[in-house]
């Protein structure tokens, strides 16, 4: 386990500093007299020497300190993300393991198909029209709601973006619980513990459900990009002012350097996720004792 | 929680793959003849006929220019799927085949690539096409959504590939040449999957393009794009619902059919 | 007719599957502690048996017949709660019975719990018990680990003892000890033959060799397509009186014989392979080195158990490892000083069949696999290498098979031939076979041996032979060198090791696979 530990610490370390050299290249783009090979790789080792010590720079378009900026916004995305990442467990993960450990997988394959197929945009704009119109909740799919909101509708207004993000985790929880499943239910110990003596049930809840577990947690990587990745889209379709809307601002003005450092900061949540997710699949995946 | 689970019938599974490959024929017929289909060129505005409920004039109604949405559909999806086209073949190229290729070249060149695109695969693919986009112009933005899509790709098809599987170093132990087991894996892996693995690479770039465009960093009006029409649309959609729902809904059949076509395995990567 | 007062009485069972009968009007009678060996190739109807006593038979199958389990009738198939008797199913550890990420310890310890209704504390206990009486070192801690950090003789010893703490009435094994290795199988049967004898359960036990029945004993039921042929004890089936079907099968399992003499193959020639003071162990001292050379056309059995040694000595001749002292010539070309390039070349000459048929890739077709060679080394029209192609897989028998079918798809029978007629194409100098017979019925290993044999014969390779088994030597060498803890022990003729061993080890390699009840020698057959 030590092995495996140091391991998955190097790959992160590894991963981040990784990350932090491409953003640092890419903050170097926007860098001055950065015209050319030489002086860009100049510019962009002395743009990670700053990130080292810990200055970020600042942002081309409102003139602030890079880091003051992001503090007013990362922690907005950042919650959004944990709340879609809850609901997209507390929905997807019942539904989808009776989907993928019982009898109703092969019915529910072109289904998950079905779902997975709609963008993200697509399916935001359709919860904002489903709660207009059923529910007549406000919604800021078309500007920013005002201030002078009550505490329910604010309530409302914040939680399509969260459902949107939670629907997209939900798709890649499906995804990554029926891969493992799919993983999990090769090779012939199902028979051949059946022959031993242990009932379909026993054999399931002791032997395949923690496999299927421990494949869907050392996925976390990947449902954590999609949450990201929806996260950037949410936030523009609902005029929410986090860090994915800076994202897109940025790279439309031509904010290298604020764009690099979103980069980073979504690069290193992935890679961190990666790396809890191995860690608590190995532990769930290892039976030692009865 | 019962028997042994399986896979989706092979008969099940060959049925949606083949519903996929349809759909996607169908889509291609349609779009080339989009303007044969199309009862005005793309962009038409006709002021008398603003924002009107679909009716038999206007199947699919028109929009706040008065733009037939019938015909701003078709066009819209011959101009995504032509990018999409374009994206998923360079997301095959640099991304799957570049992966394959890679993994069998002398180790520490191996693994530098390995790692290198492994960081930037680590990055929502759509965020760096969105990036990659500012970086060069809208112009590309097909290719570069299927750059995009391409350090992924290059990931799994990298670690798909079972460099020292026993039988490689069978092969290896009795002189088979490097290049002959590469062969061997582009000629029975990708030769069977091709199909599969343009079809997804074709669903994965479709989402990217359209969602770029949505955001504004895809194709610029007067261009038709599935993504710009739902952007468009997001004005008037609460009250005329019209104007999103059916590039809308073009939008997802045509992902939808990309995917199934793929036949994707139980749980596979999409 | 339905007996009372016996353990068991099966009457008239009839197995169908798909419409198909797989066991065909079966009865049986077994008393408290009596054995039935079932002896017959794959499809002879023993593992139905099994699963219908067991209780594990596929619900598509259709099973009539009458089942009297201690004098009380017994629905079938039988259903383990419901039957009076506590039966036990011993598998083959090579048929994966086991998770692949949970511990050996904790399976056979729920496997336990759950057949004897007691705590999981108890069950490690009687685990642990049972292990101790066991000759060796496996302990509760060895087993706690996965499946694929175990050897499968552990694994083996690990599901005996699992039996053994059951207390069963009636043990079911299928297959059990096959292709685990000589002196592993002899342990092992002499394992459960101890318990049988110290807990008294009655076994059937199914089996395509002749080990079961020689250190087990008691009644031998042969099988074929789902009927008994006939049944007796092993030596009067070995008579020129048994049934023809019977004489065939015992003729074409293997047994070593003490008294044959093979003629030296006349196509032996000029040094093919020479070995001067190679030293394939690290820690041993150069003067330990190995010296030994192989003519062309000349057979060399390495003969030793799993860890012994051959295959490192094997690693260091053909250069994959590189060799702390020594020199290897092969082909007059010292394997040490080339290039990877020019090994590259050199290893065109050298072919390999192997037991566990890893050498083929499952993606690649059957016309693929056997042309790859030629069409990687040589720059041939495609009508030569397909006449080239259709030559060998007829030589191997495999000509009549569909040739775009995928290796993944083909049989253990198919898979050994193909790499064969993969080998005939490449037209080797050098053939390094490894276990070769693993995992095949009695007479695909006679086709096997056969087809090798003719290889050799028509085509003039060397063979270095690999294996534990001094039948497959004997068939396939003339000469023998013996591992044992990474040392060479004997080497010399076969025919004269096998006279007058010298070492310990060789003597229990031999003793492993002799049946002196059995052996060529003494059946009149």
């Amino acid at each position: 386990m030590r092995s495996f530990l140091a391991r998955q610490a190097v790959r992160l370390v590894v991963g981040v500093f990784g990350a932090a050299l491409i953003a640092a290249a890419i903050s170097a783009i926007g860098a001055p007299h950065a015209h050319g090979l030489a002086p860009f790789f100049f510019a962009a080792v002395g743009r990670l020497v700053h990130f080292a010590r810990g200055d970020l720079g600042q942002s081309a378009i409102s003139g602030l300190p890079v880091l003051q900026v992001l503090a007013g916004s990362v922690p907005q995305t950042l919650l959004m993300v944990l709340e879609g990442a809850c609901l997209a467990l507390v929905a997807g993960l019942p539904l989808g393991l009776l989907a993928t450990v019982g009898p109703t997988r092969r019915a529910t394959a072109p289904l998950v198909q079905i779902v997975t197929a709609t963008p993200v945009f697509c399916a935001g704009l359709a919860l904002a029209y489903g709660a207009v119109h059923l529910l007549h909740w406000p919604v800021s799919v078309n500007m920013p709601v005002g201030a002078s909101v009550s505490p329910d509708q604010a309530l409302q207004i914040a939680a399509l973006p969260v459902v949107a993000v939670g629907l997209a985790g939900a798709a890649a929880v499906q995804l990554a619980l029926r891969r493992a499943a799919s993983e999990a239910s090769g090779g012939a110990f199902r028979s051949g513990l059946k022959r031993l003596g242990l009932s379909a049930f026993e054999i399931e809840r002791r032997f395949v459900l923690p496999q299927v577990l421990a494949g869907l947690v050392a996925s976390a990587g990947e449902i954590m990009m999609a949450l990201l990745s929806a996260a950037v889209v949410t936030e523009w379709v609902f005029h929410q002012s986090g860090v994915a809307d800076l994202f897109v601002k940025s790279v439309a003005l031509a904010d290298w350097n604020m764009a690099a450092i979103v980069v980073f900061i979504f690069a290193c949540l992935t890679f961190v996720a990666e790396f809890a997710g191995r860690i608590a699949s190995r532990m769930l995946a290892s039976e030692g004792r009865p | 929680m019962t028997s042994a689970p399986e896979a989706p019938a092979p008969l099940l599974r060959a049925i949606l793959r083949g519903v996929g490959w349809c759909g996607l024929g169908l889509i291609m017929v349609t779009v080339f003849l989009s303007d044969f289909l199309a009862r005005a060129p793309a962009g038409w505005t006709d002021a008398t006929v603003m924002l009107s409920p679909p009716s038999p004039a206007h199947p699919f109604g028109t929009d706040l220019l008065g733009r037939d949405m019938l015909s701003e559909t078709l066009h819209g999806l011959a101009q995504t799927g032509g990018h999409a086209l374009l994206g998923a073949l360079v997301a095959i190229l640099c991304g799957g085949l570049f992966g394959a290729v890679a993994a069998r070249l002398p180790r520490p060149l191996a693994f530098s690539l390995r790692g290198t695109l492994g960081v930037l695969a680590t990055v929502p693919a759509l965020l760096l096409a969105i990036l990659l986009i500012g970086l060069t112009a809208r112009f590309y933005a097909p290719l570069v959504a299927g750059l995009a899509a391409a350090p992924l790709a290059f990931v799994r098809a990298f670690d798909r590939v079972e460099v020292d599987s026993t039988h490689s170093e069978y092969a290896r132990a009795t002189g088979i040449p490097t290049m002959t087991l590469l062969r061997r894996d582009l000629s029975y892996e990708f030769h069977e999957m091709l199909g599969s693995v343009a079809a997804r690479a074709l669903a994965a770039v479709t989402i990217i393009v359209s969602t770029a465009s949505f955001l504004g960093f895809g194709a610029e009006p007067p261009a038709r794009d599935l993504g710009l029409m739902i952007a468009a649309g997001k004005a008037t959609y609460l009250a005329a619902w019209w104007t999103a729902v059916f590039p809308a809904a073009a939008l997802v059949i045509l992902i939808l059919f990309a995917r199934l076509a793929a036949g994707l395995g139980e749980g596979e990567r999409p | 007719m339905m007996e009372s007062g016996a353990l068991l009485a099966l009457s008239e069972l009839t197995v169908l599957r798909g419409g198909v009968p797989v066991l065909d009007r079966f009865s049986l009678r077994l008393d408290a502690g009596e054995s039935a060996i079932l002896l017959g190739e794959s499809g002879s109807g023993g593992e139905a048996l099994l699963s219908v006593l067991g209780g594990f038979a596929d619900k598509a199958d259709t099973v009539t017949g009458a089942l009297r389990v201690r004098g009380s009738e017994t629905r079938l198939p039988a259903r383990r709660a419901k039957t009076p008797i506590r039966i036990a199913y011993l598998p083959n550890p090579l048929s994966q019975p086991f998770a692949p990420h949970a511990s050996v310890l904790a399976q056979l310890t729920r496997v336990i719990a759950r057949k004897q209704g007691s705590p999981l504390g108890s069950a490690h206990e009687e685990l642990r018990l049972a292990l101790e009486r066991f000759p060796g070192s496996v302990t509760p801690q060895l087993l706690d680990a996965k499946p694929g950090r175990l050897d499968p003789v552990t694994i083996a010893i690990g599901l005996l003892a699992s039996v053994s703490a059951q207390t069963p009435d009636l043990v079911l094994a299928d297959h059990a000890v096959a292709d685990l290795g000589p002196s592993a199988i002899r342990m092992l049967l002499e394992m459960l033959a101890a318990e049988r004898k110290r807990l008294g359960f009655a076994l059937i036990y199914a089996t395509g060799g002749l080990q079961p029945p020689a250190r087990l004993g008691g009644r031998v039921i042969v099988m074929r397509a789902g009927r008994v042929v006939e049944e007796g004890d092993a030596l009067r089936l070995m008579s020129g009186h048994a049934h023809a079907y019977t004489r065939t099968l015992f003729k074409a399992l293997p047994r070593l014989s003490l008294t044959e003499t093979r003629s030296r193959s006349s196509a032996r020639g000029q040094p093919l392979l020479q070995v001067h003071g190679l030293s394939y162990d690290p820690k041993a001292h150069p003067r330990d080195g190995i010296t030994f050379e192989l003519r062309r056309g000349a057979a060399l059995a390495l003969v030793g158990e799993e860890g012994s040694g051959r295959r490192a000595l094997l690693r260091a001749v053909l250069a994959f490892d590189r060799a702390p002292a020594g020199r290897v010539v092969f082909d007059a070309v010292d394997l040490n000083i080339l290039s990877q390039t020019m090994a590259s070349r050199i290893r065109r000459r050298v072919a390999f069949v192997t037991g566990t048929d890893e050498s083929l890739d499952p993606r690649m077709t059957l016309w693929g696999t056997v042309e790859e060679p030629l069409r990687a080394h040589l720059n041939l029209s495609g009508e030569l290498v397909a006449g080239y192609r259709e030559a060998a897989l007829k030589r191997v028998g495999l000509a009549s098979h569909e040739g775009k079918r995928l290796v993944g798809g083909l049989t253990a029978f198919d898979k050994r031939r193909l790499q064969v007629a993969r080998a005939i194409v490449g037209a080797p100098l050098l053939v390094v076979i490894d276990e070769p017979l693993r995992g095949l019925d009695a007479f695909a290993q006679t086709i096997v041996r056969e087809v090798l044999t003719d290889f050799r014969a028509t085509q003039g390779p060397a063979f270095l032979v690999i294996t534990a088994d001094f039948t497959v030597a004997q068939a396939l060498a003339e000469d023998a060198m013996v591992f044992h803890e990474g040392k060479l022990i004997e080497r010399g003729p076969i025919v004269e090791i096998l006279k007058e061993p010298r070492e310990e080890a060789t003597k229990a390699l031999i003793q492993a696979v002799s049946l002196p009840d059995l052996s060529q020698d003494a059946a009149p057959g």
